[in-house]
């Protein structure tokens, strides 16, 4: 449990002061598929007219704030579809915005700092690339779409046609955990790459750095506490469909 | 004491006193990062992830454990161990652990007894930090150049458990846990030249 000085969220608070408080909501609703201009709606109307559940949003909410999800909370099934189109938002968001941006300031800091170690940086983090989108792909392509169909099997009532042996189990392994190179590549920065007249652009990079480990944190830990044990339960559901 | 946060695991099965313990350290001035986990054996993998300043370890759990404890224990030289006692246990049980709490202590003497073991811990750190022993850069170089830790264990005749503690101090030592960020640590460093990493 992460301690936090963050406010913990509840549903009558106004979304606009929250991300007063924390700038990196905005990040979170950018996943919901929720404009920014939030007027002066509180969390409860936010849900209301956008009909992502409350307890959903207040866990990923919280998240954000460092607070860890309650284990009280009882997801449903509908809650699988925003869940799904937030990871899936926060994957563009990673491979079209965060990595390309990244990539750029290496670029330019290697303009500056032509030292031959930042040639290994750049590769690094090409490799790093490479692995993070197949990763990612994968996800797209084979687990939510895995997700999407169990989902049509509840909702029609009739176990239709999954994959045999494919079960979020097998997701689980894949999971690698792809926070660790940022951590390197910051620590790289920050303790021992010397500086040649980089400083602006550096801190530029580490920033990037810090805002995207920040948001696979948290990403992370809605796919283990939240999505994992939530499509094990619709598994569980379809798997006594069969037995009738 | 540093302004870093420490991170303190603690694998106790009684709610009511994890929550105790939870609430003392929240209460206190420390900044204290606090992770409950359930058994022992998911440390390993949880030390993977994230560096432990302590551990806070309920007896009850390594009664029958003892073995498993000690492998564990042993793979983590950076960690702290206390044990929470809360009713009469073995002497040879408790001296597993770095230091034990009981929970009769006042919460002020649980937090500074914390402290001392964080403070303890950091002179430790303090004396080598950052200065890889000449074991290591061995064990660096061996690694760089694309051996396995068994590779690495035959070459320099040591165990693999060894080379995997050595890993573990290099990454501590510098931050950096990945193969590929190590090699370039060792470049920056002038440990090994650009030259004997294009094969």
């Amino acid at each position: 449990m992460v301690q936090t000085k963050k406010m913990y969220v509840l549903p009558a608070v106004k979304m606009s002061e929250l991300i007063s408080e924390n700038p990196y909501l905005m990040l979170m609703l950018e996943h919901f598929g929720i404009d920014l201009v939030v007027g002066d709606k509180t969390v409860r109307e936010l849900c209301t007219e956008t009909g992502i559940s409350e307890g959903l949003f207040l866990s990923f909410a919280n998240l954000f704030n460092g607070f860890q999800p309650s284990t009280t909370v009882q997801y449903s099934f509908a809650d699988l579809k925003p869940i799904i189109l937030f990871l899936k938002n926060s994957h563009l968001y990673y491979l079209e915005e965060k990595y390309p941006q990244i990539r750029k300031y290496i670029a330019q800091m290697f303009e500056i700092n032509e030292q031959s170690a930042m040639v290994m940086v750049e590769k690094f983090f090409d490799q790093y690339f490479a692995e993070v989108t197949e990763h990612l792909h994968y996800e797209d392509q084979v687990v939510f779409n895995y997700v999407n169909k169990l989902l049509e099997c509840a909702e029609t009532k009739q176990a239709g046609n999954l994959p045999d042996n494919y079960s979020v189990r097998v997701y689980q392994e894949h999971h690698d955990d792809i926070e660790e190179k940022i951590e390197d590549l910051k620590n790289l920065l920050l303790k021992h790459l010397p500086s040649h007249n980089d400083q602006q652009i550096r801190r530029k990079l580490l920033f990037s750095l810090f805002e995207l480990e920040y948001d696979l944190n948290i990403h992370t830990q809605i796919e283990d506490t939240i999505l994992i044990p939530l499509v094990e339960k619709i598994e569980q559901f379809i798997s006594t469909l069969h037995d009738k | 004491m540093t302004n870093r946060n420490h991170h303190i695991v603690i694998i106790e099965p009684s709610s009511v006193i994890y929550e105790g313990m939870f609430a003392i350290m929240e209460n206190s001035d420390e900044r204290f990062n606090v992770v409950r986990l359930e058994k022992l054996d998911e440390i390993p993998a949880y030390t993977l992830r994230k560096a432990v300043d302590i551990f806070i370890v309920s007896p009850v759990l390594i009664q029958n454990n003892l073995k498993t404890f000690n492998t564990i224990r042993d793979s983590l030289p950076q960690s702290k161990w206390i044990g929470i006692v809360y009713s009469y246990f073995d002497q040879q049980q408790l001296s597993v652990f770095d230091e034990t709490i009981s929970i009769y202590d006042t919460p002020d003497a649980i937090i500074s007894l914390i402290c001392r073991v964080v403070e303890h811990h950091e002179d430790d750190e303090q004396g080598n930090k950052e200065r890889l022993t000449e074991r290591e850069i061995e064990v660096l170089k061996l690694l760089t150049a694309g051996n396995s830790n068994k590779e690495i264990a035959d070459q320099l005749n040591i165990s693999i458990h060894t080379v995997i503690s050595h890993r573990k101090n290099l990454s501590q030592k510098t931050g950096i846990k990945s193969v590929s960020g190590l090699t370039i640590y060792a470049v920056v460093k002038n440990i090994i030249t650009l030259d004997n990493f294009r094969e």
